[in-house]
Parts: structure tokens; C-alpha cells; sequence
């Protein structure tokens, strides 16, 4: 237990430093919109595919660069090597999640190619990416935080909350899109990315929340 | 502990008998609570409208407040026999029947029916976006209605839903909206009752000729002077209607022993039904129309002239409905309701008049001519062509008059002989005017007489308000017509006259469509009452067998409900909300594998927790998008054969090996298939160590295999069979699998009764057999798809049996028996069903046999469509208590199977229950809603029979594997 402890406390983080690093990721998420918005004229509804690559190519980096600070061991892995672990692990997500969006009904096409593509590395940015920057290969860790969503501590919150915040978000965002409303928004991946987007917002509260308590009863319990 | 252990076997052995009576009980209890409220609440809600015994009459004349129509002639008017001897009616002199209503504008009257005939297949291409194959290959039509000084046009004609024939037969020649109920019927064509066109015709001397479609014949059995029906429900045969439509269609063009002729085509539907619009057949059929119309029309033309059999003769062309690009129908779809007239008058029009009341659409035809093609309502066309021929207008006909054709024939009438003096156009069109005015006050009044009698007739009426207003608006026209009838009228008084009472009619159309159908909402509510009773008896029993186990395993400690049982109720909640929104029933099959796949995610997710069956859940979620994508695919009906169709002409013309391969190996999948399931039934068989009559019952199931592998070879000519199997003799092999599937099941359930006595058998081998003995039925109806879907469901039942070990509890969980169910609706949609009578594959239930006979073509098509989907997963259920330890002693174990075995079933009865619950609450919403006929009943009527059905199989599955282990 005290070995643990000491492992723990090594990448675990202040309610603080949470808030400060969902806010650098939230803003490069609203960055990305703006910047569509703004610079490109379109936006997810008119032109899905290059709003969702904009989302992840700024996303992205952000993420990668702010979790690696959080890697596990920091005295054995260099932050270089996060970096590339997050890189790696954006891609791997990415399959993960265009394999388990299509095995939910994404339409298979050559349409809609680029969007799967896309709106996939977008997915991997707010789930896998994250985790894979702190643990790297370390398949345990994985299975605690995505198999038995057992968290141990406020880095674990910090990756467990928002990545399946995204998910169950865009399990619900799924839901309008049979229904015979006509609209352009319930194509395949708008409102997908709209239920992943809030439902990632919403981890991020919860995270920060959590850790905030939490991190106080083990600030005092430490004490 | 002994002593516990010593009581506990006790109370078992004497609990044993009584238990599985009281399990039993239950169950039947059950079945009994779902009949009583299914039966409750279909009396409550599929009721149909009540037919009137009244009939229109010629002395109806008497009654009439508006013009006589034709003072020196009335005298001479027949008088119509009593209908009680109506046999007698018919006289065959009666050649110029002065008509009595209305004066006849034409002597003849010429009906080609193409049945779903498609709106696109008569227009031309230039009215719609973009042209495809299917389009202007009625030329004739089109060449005729922009040709100038011929009154000859195109309509577009609105059927109004169920578009099945029957339905639209019985519609066109009442002028009512027939209900839903009549959709059941569609299979056994009842005659009809109410009053009728063709009833008309035949009371007033018209001598009606049908040929075609033999639906006619038993709407209609005793009103044709000659009829020439041919089946019509062999959907496989594109040409034996047709070729008897022709063949008695041209002699009897030049008889003049008619006065009506009916020839009905079916080739499109059944084009439609098997290879879909965009196809070679249906283009060579629409071809072979095309000459057949042009051949008609220079016959009739070419006697046309004054004197001739065809100088005053009306030319119809229609569509009874449409259909979509799938060649279904039945619903209230645009496409499935659009369908077109074409109405061709003989005589030269002395001038024409445009009855221009509704807009009509006009673009540049191939010829760069104008074209308009107005709307007009199949309602209307019971009316219309009484008025037209002279005979009274049906009783219950809700339909008015169409100006358009009716302006169109308007030609043909005798204006010379009565004011030739005028001269003038604007007289002549006042005139018509005058004339059309009266016949919409004869049309008028017989609308409102008939609605009077049906609100003081029947039980439940139109609402008080609703009569009052349309009463109120026929005062008015009335009264109106008092001034204008009685002087000479000018142009806008009468146009005024003409469109009050278009619109009383429209009103009273609108009432009717709106309000036809009687729901009776206190048998409604007692039968949902009933429905939830009987989940109360569900969940009751339920927790009676969780307490009965309880003795056999202990009590349970862990009582806390876990994740998946929450995620696994939560989906069947979702999967039944989501029946209460149109969009999601259409979208039904994507729906429940949306659910599957989530749930073997998080089973995915379960095997990764425990490090164990991994392969077995990633199989899963694969197995789920295959499913998908063949729900995706196989929305187009007979997949494999339209691909092959599609293959077949590049093949032909390019010999490209690459193609030829492709399809042959399209050919052979099913047969490898099939080979692959016979080997595993093979290992099966030989790893048990199972009575020998077992085996051997076994072993026939693979014999059946390979006839169905060798009856398909021979189907798609992939090697050559023996002689004696060609032609008519290849029905000898779905035959002789039917028997053996048969004989199997029935020597399934005696055998073990005379063999369980000594010893009880064990349960898989139990299973293996029947699925078996089962599955080559089903296999041979579904078709070659039938074969990988078979494989798909092993696959898929064997990783729900295998995940189930990830769930540590000895006792039943509901998780798989939920995914179970999903598969088994997954199964059902991947198929090539869907909750639509046009989902049905009727071709399935003539596999083997020619002929139509109700009852055996109904047993097959219901086999062929819950197959997958409801028999074999109910019987297929035990294996999901396979890997339960169960280290108690023989006696207790057989209790303790049986135990469980209900249980499960219960559950998944529950699971299918709760789905028609919501079901039923959703018809009783949506009973107004624009699409409760076309989507909602048909879907009320699919989960209610599968309800059933899974009912059934469950008392039948309980006995069978009640004595086992």
C-alpha cells in the first residue's frame, strides 16, 4: 500500500492543475471551432469532414503535449518519449474507435470514408490519446482505467471521466439520427460529435469536481 | 448438514411432479392472458367500417332536387328488377340503355388494368428530375395524350393506403375507403357485399367481360356475363395472366356482345415483387404492354368510325397502385400511392373544354409537345365512370364526379342533337357547365343520403359537429342550386354552383379518410388492461421460480443487481420506447443491432475485466456487423439473385471469365455453406454417445442437407442432375425435406416419451436434434441465404453460450437471454423481413408447389419468416444454461434444469411481452396518425404473432425438454 502510494503520488495532480489542463484542452476544442468558423466560413453541419479534421489537427497536439506532463515514472520515461506514445496511441485509438463505430451502424461507404477517418481521430483525441501519453504500454493500467474503471487517483479521474464522458455521449448521439426529421445535422457524424463533444465537456466538470474532492480528503488524510 | 442436505432432497422428489404442474400452469396461464388481450384489443382496434346493405336504384330518380335529366326519355327508363333475384338481371338486348341517373356519355367502356403500375412508368421522362431505364416505355401513352384533336389524356391518380390490390379493387368499385382488416382477407379475396360499380353495371343491363387477374372473379363471382381469371398469387410467374389477358383481349375487341371490359395485367407486380423496377424483366414487361396498348388502340380506332363497334367507346388505362423501386407495396408511401389513368375517348371531340378547377402540372414531352397531367382520386373513380356509362352511383360511393374526365368525354355526348343552334363555344361550355352542375347535385345527394344512413346506422358515427358542418354545407349548395337550376344560368353562377359542391364533397372525403375507422376504445383499454395483468403474472412467476431455485442452490447472498443486468433491462427498455416513434420502427432492424452491438461491448469490455473469452466476444461484435451489413444489403428482396441479374448481361456480352466466376461463386456459397453445417452436425453425432434412433434422426437432417444443396445446383444450373429431377419433378425435393423435417419433429416428441421412462436424456443431444430436424425447413424456405443466416445464428448463439461464463453467478442471468432475443431480431431483419405485409416473401411459401392453397402456402410462409427469428431461438434457448456447475445429485439436477429452463423462458417471454405492451400503447397513441395503417398496424400485427407464436413454442419447448437433464 505504501509502495503504491508512493507510485501514485508521483503522477497525481492538484484539483489546479486539472482545471488548468481541461481548460487548455477545452479551449483548443473551441479554437478549433472558431477558427472554422471564422476563418474557413463552414462549420461541423455544412462541411463535416474538414471541421472534424481541424478539431483533432488542433485537438490533438494540445492533448499529446499538456498529458505528457502527467506520464507515469517520470524519472525512467523522458517527456519525448510520452510524446511519441501519445502519437502512437492516436492512431491506435483511432482504429478502436472507427472499428467500434462502424460495428454500431456507421454507414460503410466510400461517402463517408473521410468522415469515419476523421471524426475517429477526433474520438481517439478525447479517449485513448490522453491515457496513452501517461501509461504508455502499460496494459494493466489500461484495464483498471477502461475495463474495471477502478480510479486511484486524480490523474486517474483526469483520464477515466472524459474519455468515457465522450463515449457514452456519442452513444447517445446516435439516437436522432433515424429519426425522419430531414435535417442535415442528423447525418452520420454530426450529432455523433455533438453527443461526444458534451458528453467530453461534462467528464471534464466531473473530473475536475472529483478531483477537487477527493484530493482534498487525501490532502487531509496525507496530513 | 447432511440432514439439511437429506430434507432438501425430500422436499425436492415431492416437490418434483407438483412443481413442474403448477410450472406448467403458469404458462398456459399466460398464453391464455396474451390471447384474451390481443383478441380484446384487435376487436377494439382493427374494426372495420360497417358495409351497408343499401343499393342505389334507378327509381332513386324520383328523389332527386335537381334537373331531370331527360323529360321525354324517362318514361322508357328500366325499371331495375328486385335485387333478391338478381341472376335473372342481364337482359342482352338492352344494347342503348337510356341510363337513369345520369345520361350516358359513353356505350362502352374499355379497362386495362396494369397492376402497380407506377406514376413514372406513364409520364414522361421529362416530368421527373432524372430519367432512368424504367421510364417512357409506355410511348404509346404519351404519343396519344400530346396528339392534337384526339381527347386522350394522362393522369396522375392517388390510391389512398392499404395499396394491395384487393384493397385497391374493392376501393375503385365501391368509391369507399376499404379498411385494414380487409389486408387479412387479401389472401382468401371474400366477394363483396356492398354496393358496387360492377353491381351497378350488371343490375342496369351492362354486360361486363373480365379477363386477368382472378381476383376479379372472387371479388365478383356472379356479376360477369364471361370471365377468363388465371391465379394470380404464383408471384414467380411473370406471364400466365398476361398471356391469357391477351389472348382473349384482342377477339374480344371485335365481339359486340359487351359493354364493359376488364382486363387485368399482373406481369409488373410480379416483376416488381421478385426482381424490383429497376430490372431487364420488368422493362421487357412494360415493352410488351407497350405493343399490346398500341395494338388495342389501332383495333378500337379502326372502328371507330360513325356506325362502328367502337364509335362511342372510353379507353382506360390504369394502375390499381404503385409500387416502390423494391417492387413492394402496401403502405401509404408517395410512391407506392401514385399511380396513373389513362383515359382515351373514340369520338372526335367537337371542342374541347378545359375543366381547369385544380392546377395541373405541364412540362415539354420527348416531342417538345405540352403535356398537363392533373391529379385525380381513385375515390372518385367508382363515381366518374357510373356517371359516364348511366348507372346509378354505388351506394356507398364517397367519390365525386372528376371534371377532368369527365370534361374529357365530355366530346361525347349528344350535344349536336340538343343545341346545335347556339353554335358557340361560350354556350356550348355553359351548357356543359349546366350539365356537370347537375351531376355533381346527383352525386351531392347520394353522398349526403349515404352519410346519413351510415351515422344513424352504425354505433359510432361521425361526430355531431362534423355532420352538422357538412349538413350546413350541402343546405347551402342546395339552396343555392334552387336559383341557379331553375333559370338559365350564367358561367360564374354556375362555376360558383360547381364549387360548392366540390367542396361539401371534398369535405365529406376528408371526414371519411380522417374518421373511418371506428376504434372502440373501451375494448382497447381492457385488452392494454389485460396485456399488463399479464406482465404482473410474468413477473410474479418469475419471482415464485427465483424463490423455488433458491431451495436448490442456497440462498443468495448477492442480491445487488450488477451492471449488466441493468445495461442488458435498459436496452430492451430503450429497444421497446423506441417502438413508439415511426422513424425508429422503420429503422427497426438498425435499431436492435445498435443494442447488440452495444451489448457486446460492454460484454467486450466484461472479457477483458476478466481475461477470459476474449475471442469469443470480438466474434460477437464482428458477427453483429456482419448482420448489419446484411440488414443494409439485404433491404433489396432475393439479394443473390439481383446481384446475379445484375452480373448476368455484362457477363454475356463482355464473356468475361473474371464475371462468370463471381457468379458462380455467388452459386456456391449457400452450397458450401450448407456443406459446412452438415460436417458440424456430423461431429456433432459423433462425439455424443446418444441413443441410436437419436442418430439416425439426426443423420436424416444432413441427407435433407444435401437435397437442398443438390435441389439448388439444379436451380442454378451449376452441374447437372438426373433426368427424373428436371422440370416439374424438381418440387419432389422441398417435398421430401418438408416430410422428413416433419416426421423428424413428430418422432422428436413421441420417442422420448417411450424412452424417457427408462432413463432421461440429455439435454444438448435433445437440442442438437430438434434444431436439426428443424433447421432443414427453414433453411430450404429462406432460401440460399437461408444457409449463411444458420451459420451466423450458430455462430452467434455459441458466443452468448460462451460469454455467459463471464458472469460468475451459478444462477440464471438475464444478459444473455437479452442478447439472445436481440440476435434472434437481428435474425429476423437480416433475413430480408420487415414488419410489412410487403415485407413478407411470398415467393418463399411456393417453394416446392404450384398451386395456392390457403392454408399449407400460410404454415410455410409463417415458418419462413419467424424461422430464424422466433422457432429456432426458442428452442435453441436450454443452451443458455449449459455451463451452470451443478454438483447436486441426479434427482435434484433434473428439478433444478427444469427450474431454470422456465425461468429462462419466462424471461424471454417477458422480453417479447413487454415489446407488444408498448406496442399495443402505441397503436392506441398513434391510432390518427397519418401512417397507423401503413406502418404501425402492420407492425401491431407482426409483434402480436410473434407474441403468439413464442407463446406456443414455449409450452411446446417446456414439454419436450421436460423429462431432461
Amino acid at each position: 500500500m505504501k509502495l503504491r502510494r508512493q507510485l501514485t503520488s508521483n503522477y497525481s495532480a492538484s484539483p489546479w492543475k486539472v482545471l488548468i489542463t481541461h481548460l487548455i484542452c477545452g479551449l483548443g476544442l473551441s479554437s478549433a471551432f472558431w477558427i472554422t468558423h471564422n476563418l474557413y466560413n463552414i462549420n461541423l453541419i455544412s462541411e463535416p469532414t474538414q471541421t472534424l479534421q481541424m478539431i483533432w489537427v488542433i485537438g490533438s497536439p494540445l492533448v499529446i503535449i499538456v498529458y505528457s506532463n502527467f506520464r507515469m515514472n517520470p524519472e525512467h520515461n523522458s517527456y519525448w518519449k510520452a510524446l511519441a506514445q501519445g502519437i502512437l496511441g492516436l492512431i491506435a485509438g483511432a482504429v478502436v474507435n472507427a472499428l467500434g463505430a462502424i460495428a454500431l451502424g456507421a454507414p460503410v461507404g466510400t461517402k463517408y470514408i473521410m468522415r469515419t477517418l476523421h471524426w475517429s481521430l477526433m474520438m481517439s483525441t478525447f479517449t485513448f490519446t490522453p491515457a496513452a501519453c501517461v501509461f504508455g504500454s502499460s496494459w494493466s493500467d489500461w484495464l483498471r482505467i477502461f475495463a474495471h474503471t477502478k480510479s486511484s487517483g486524480s490523474v486517474d479521474y483526469m483520464l477515466c471521466l472524459p474519455a468515457h464522458g465522450a463515449i457514452i455521449g456519442a452513444w447517445f448521439g446516435a439516437w436522432p439520427m433515424p429519426l425522419d426529421w430531414e435535417r442535415t445535422w442528423q447525418e452520420w457524424p454530426i450529432c455523433v460529435t455533438y453527443g461526444a463533444m458534451a458528453g467530453y465537456f461534462v467528464g471534464m466538470l466531473a473530473s475536475f469536481i472529483v478531483t477537487t474532492i477527493v484530493g482534498g480528503e487525501q490532502h487531509v488524510k496525507g496530513e | 448438514m447432511a440432514g439439511i442436505r437429506d430434507k432438501m432432497n425430500q422436499k425436492s422428489s415431492t416437490m418434483g411432479s407438483v412443481q413442474s404442474r403448477s410450472i406448467f400452469c403458469f404458462f398456459f396461464l399466460i398464453l391464455i392472458l396474451h390471447l384474451s388481450a390481443i383478441l380484446l384489443f384487435t376487436r377494439g382496434f382493427l374494426l372495420t367500417r360497417t358495409e351497408l346493405p343499401y343499393y342505389s336504384n334507378c327509381s332513386d330518380v324520383s328523389q332527386f332536387p335537381c334537373l331531370p335529366l331527360h323529360i321525354n326519355k324517362s318514361s322508357s327508363s328500366s325499371k331495375t328488377p328486385n335485387r333478391t333475384n338478381q341472376e335473372e338481371v342481364v337482359p342482352h338486348n338492352v344494347n342503348r340503355n337510356p341510363g337513369c341517373w345520369t345520361r350516358p356519355a359513353v356505350d362502352r367502356l374499355v379497362i386495362i388494368v396494369l397492376d402497380a403500375l407506377r406514376f413514372d412508368f406513364v409520364a414522361p421522362s421529362t416530368f421527373f428530375e432524372e430519367k432512368k431505364p424504367w421510364m417512357d416505355k409506355l410511348r404509346v401513352l404519351q404519343k396519344l395524350a400530346s396528339e392534337e384533336g384526339l381527347s386522350a389524356r394522362i393522369f396522375k391518380a392517388i390510391a389512398d393506403p392499404p395499396t394491395t390490390s384487393l384493397q385497391r379493387l374493392k376501393g375503385l368499385t365501391t368509391g369507399g375507403l376499404p379498411t385494414f382488416i380487409d389486408v387479412g382477407n387479401s389472401f382468401g379475396a371474400p366477394a363483396i357485399v356492398e354496393d358496387n360499380l360492377i353491381y351497378q353495371l350488371a343490375q342496369n343491363g351492362k354486360r361486363v367481360v373480365m379477363m386477368g387477374d382472378d381476383t376479379w372473379f372472387q371479388l365478383f363471382p356472379q356479376h360477369f356475363n364471361k370471365s377468363y381469371p388465371y391465379p394470380s398469387f404464383n408471384v414467380k410467374d411473370l406471364d400466365t395472366v398476361d398471356d391469357g389477358c391477351i389472348k382473349h383481349l384482342f377477339p374480344s375487341l371485335y365481339e359486340d356482345d359487351w359493354d364493359v371490359l376488364v382486363a387485368h395485367f399482373l406481369g409488373v407486380d410480379h416483376a416488381g415483387h421478385i426482381f424490383g423496377v429497376n430490372s431487364i424483366p420488368m422493362i421487357e414487361k412494360l415493352e410488351q404492354y407497350n405493343a399490346m396498348l398500341e395494338k388495342v388502340v389501332e383495333v378500337l380506332q379502326s372502328q371507330s368510325q360513325p356506325g362502328g363497334l367502337h364509335e362511342n367507346t372510353l379507353l382506360l388505362v390504369m394502375g390499381d397502385h404503385g409500387q416502390t423501386l423494391n417492387g413492394d407495396h402496401g403502405g401509404g408511401g408517395a410512391e407506392e400511392i401514385e399511380t396513373a389513368i389513362f383515359a382515351m375517348s373514340l369520338k372526335e371531340p367537337p371542342s374541347s373544354f378545359s375543366a381547369g378547377y385544380e392546377s395541373s402540372s405541364c412540362h415539354l414531352d420527348l416531342d417538345g409537345k405540352t403535356m398537363c397531367i392533373s391529379t385525380i382520386q381513385q375515390l372518385d373513380f367508382a363515381a366518374t365512370v357510373s356517371a359516364l356509362i348511366g348507372v346509378p352511383f354505388p351506394f356507398g360511393s364517397i367519390g365525386r364526379v372528376s371534371p377532368y374526365l369527365y370534361s374529357l368525354v365530355g366530346g361525347t355526348w349528344d350535344l349536336e342533337s340538343s343545341h346545335r343552334s347556339t353554335g358557340q363555344d361560350q354556350s356550348d361550355m355553359e351548357e356543359w357547365m349546366k350539365n356537370y352542375a347537375n351531376v355533381l347535385c346527383i352525386n351531392s345527394w347520394q353522398i349526403k343520403r349515404y352519410v346519413d344512413l351510415y351515422s344513424a346506422s352504425s354505433v359510432i358515427g361521425f361526430s355531431n359537429e362534423d355532420l352538422l358542418r357538412v349538413r350546413d354545407m350541402y343546405a347551402k349548395a342546395s339552396e343555392n342550386w334552387m336559383h341557379v337550376g331553375s333559370r338559365n344560368a350564367s358561367l360564374p353562377d354556375l362555376e360558383k354552383q360547381i364549387h360548392l359542391y366540390s367542396s361539401f364533397m371534398a369535405s365529406i372525403a376528408e371526414l371519411a379518410r380522417s374518421k373511418w375507422t371506428e376504434f372502440n376504445l373501451t375494448l382497447m383499454g381492457v385488452g392494454f388492461a389485460v396485456m399488463m395483468v399479464s406482465l404482473f403474472v410474468h413477473f410474479f412467476s418469475i419471482w415464485r421460480l427465483e424463490k423455488l431455485s433458491g431451495v436448490y442452490f442456497g440462498s443468495h447472498d448477492n442480491s445487488g443487481i450488477s451492471v449488466g443486468f441493468i445495461c442488458a433491462c435498459s436496452m430492451i427498455f430503450i429497444r421497446a420506447c423506441s417502438l413508439l416513434s415511426n422513424s425508429y420502427i422503420l429503422e427497426e432492424g438498425k435499431v436492435a443491432c445498435f443494442l447488440a452491438a452495444t451489448l457486446g461491448v460492454i460484454n467486450l469490455r466484461y472479457s477483458l475485466m476478466k481475461r477470459k473469452m476474449l475471442q469469443e466476444a470480438v466474434v460477437f461484435v464482428l458477427l453483429i456487423f456482419i448482420i448489419r451489413l446484411s440488414i443494409e444489403l439485404g433491404l433489396s428482396k432475393e439479394a443473390g439473385g439481383s446481384i446475379v441479374m445484375d452480373l448476368f448481361p455484362s457477363w454475356m456480352t463482355r464473356d468475361n471469365d473474371m464475371a462468370s466466376l463471381v457468379v458462380h461463386m455467388v452459386e456456391l456459397l449457400p452450397i458450401l455453406a450448407l456443406l459446412v453445417l452438415a460436417m458440424l452436425l456430423y461431429k456433432a453425432i459423433i462425439r455424443s454417445a446418444c441413443h441410436w434412433i437419436l442418430k439416425c434422426l439426426t443423420s436424416s437432417t444432413m441427407t435433407c442437407y444435401l437435397l437442398i444443396a443438390l435441389y439448388w445446383g439444379q436451380e442454378s444450373k451449376l452441374f447437372s442432375i438426373p433426368y427424373f429431377l428436371k422440370g416439374k419433378n424438381s418440387y419432389i425435393i422441398p417435398r421430401i425435406v418438408y416430410a422428413v423435417g416433419f416426421a423428424q419433429v413428430l418422432s422428436l416428441f413421441t420417442i422420448f416419451k417411450l424412452l424417457g421412462e427408462k432413463k432421461t436424456q440429455k439435454w444438448e443431444e435433445k437440442v442438437v436434434a430438434l434444431l436439426s430436424a428443424l433447421s432443414s425447413t427453414i433453411i430450404i424456405l429462406s432460401g440460399k441465404q437461408g444457409t449463411l443466416v444458420a451459420l451466423v445464428s450458430i455462430v452467434g448463439g455459441w458466443c452468448i453460450m460462451r460469454c455467459q461464463s463471464l458472469l460468475s453467478d451459478s444462477r440464471l442471468s438475464t444478459s444473455p437471454i437479452v442478447q439472445w432475443n436481440l440476435l434472434a431480431v437481428c435474425l429476423f431483419f437480416c433475413t430480408g423481413h420487415w414488419c410489412a405485409f410487403d415485407g413478407l416473401r411470398y415467393g418463399a411459401a411456393f417453394t416446392g408447389f404450384d398451386e395456392f392453397i390457403l392454408t399449407r402456402q400460410a404454415i410455410l410462409l409463417t415458418i419462413e419468416t419467424f424461422g430464424f427469428s422466433h422457432i429456432l431461438p426458442i428452442f435453441g434457448l436450454p443452451f443458455l444454461i449449459v455451463n451452470k456447475k451443478l454438483s447436486s445429485p441426479d434427482k435434484q439436477r433434473k428439478g433444478s434444469f427444469f427450474i431454470q429452463l422456465s425461468q429462462a423462458y419466462l424471461i424471454n417471454g417477458l422480453i417479447t411481452a413487454t415489446t407488444v405492451t408498448i406496442t399495443i400503447l402505441c397503436v392506441s397513441i398513434h391510432r390518427r396518425h397519418l401512417m397507423v395503417w401503413g406502418l404501425f398496424a402492420p407492425k401491431f400485427v407482426f409483434e402480436v404473432a410473434g407474441l403468439v407464436l413464442t407463446d406456443v413454442l414455449t409450452c411446446f419447448a417446456l414439454f419436450y425438454y421436460r423429462s431432461s437433464s
